[in-house]
């Protein structure tokens, strides 16, 4: 599997730019004992997390290969589809809208406007609440908009 | 690895952490043989049929698989190596993220349980 899942980026983000024992990883992560073990030792394997035993942190010089490979544009792509999916699968509590909305330009402008204040707004609230709220408890948010007559090129095409 | 170490693994992940009664009794092959086996002692031909026909009829079980084989063997033909290197990843990750929900990461066959 190239890049990273989403499970080891939780583990990733978790541990921050920290010093970190087990339990404080499973306390921001959520993730189950089990879970949180095997990943924790597959990020070690793979050389992106160091431990002494006791406390883990993230490697400090990772070389641009390393980080290409999971931060690179496939490996995020495949996290964001990853993602999705799990959003879009959700059966409670689900929040998820897909519509094919006709729109003249004036409106698909003042849309685009809408798109950017939120993601300001957005922008703040994490900056606010990055230190207290636990990443286990952070939102997944994501909006996107296409050209129908594209999409349906890329999805018969693949380009 | 060899085939009979694949064809072990792959009884294991099928079937996790049964005892080497029910292996030896769903196989057919004798108790102290099935240990001997996971220790690394040659299979003899018979011995990896019986372990085959386990692992098929278990694979067997699951419907949806025999659709999955079908649809890939289509898709090799039809996909570009693009198309299916994405749908290769797709599937990695979804085996990816069952394997780390697993109690070990890697199938461990030389700690058989001897019931």
């Amino acid at each position: 599997m190239k890049g990273l899942s989403s499970l080891e980026r939780i583990i990733l983000e978790g541990i921050g730019k920290g010093v970190l024992v087990y339990e404080e990883i499973q306390k921001q992560t959520g993730l189950n004992e089990n879970v949180c073990y095997n990943i924790l030792q597959a990020l070690i394997i793979r050389g992106l997390v160091k431990t002494d035993g006791i406390k883990y942190r993230i490697s400090e010089s990772l070389s641009p290969l390393i980080i290409e490979e999971i931060n690179g544009k496939e490996a995020k792509e495949a996290e964001y589809l990853e993602l999705m999916e799990a959003v879009v699968e959700q059966q409670e509590d689900r929040v998820f809208r897909l519509q094919k909305i006709a729109m003249d330009s004036r409106d698909e402008k003042i849309f685009v406007a809408m798109l950017s204040n939120l993601e300001s707004f957005l922008a703040d609230a994490h900056k606010k609440a990055h230190a207290s709220v636990s990443v286990k408890d952070r939102k997944v948010v994501f909006w996107g908009m296409g050209n129908v007559d594209k999409i349906i090129t890329q999805i018969v095409t693949g380009k | 690895m060899t085939l009979q170490q694949k064809t072990i693994q792959r009884y294991r992940q099928l079937y996790p952490n049964l005892p080497l009664r029910e292996i030896s009794a769903r196989t057919g092959i004798q108790i102290t043989r099935v240990f001997r086996l996971f220790n690394g002692k040659i299979m003899k031909v018979g011995e990896l049929e019986a372990f085959e026909k386990a692992i098929n009829a278990k694979i067997a079980e699951n419907p949806s698989f025999e659709k999955l084989t079908s649809v890939v063997e289509q898709a090799s033909t039809i996909l570009t190596n693009e198309e299916l290197a994405k749908v290769a990843e797709y599937i990695a990750r979804k085996v990816s993220a069952r394997t780390f929900g697993r109690f070990y990461i890697k199938p461990n066959y030389e700690s058989a349980i001897i019931a």
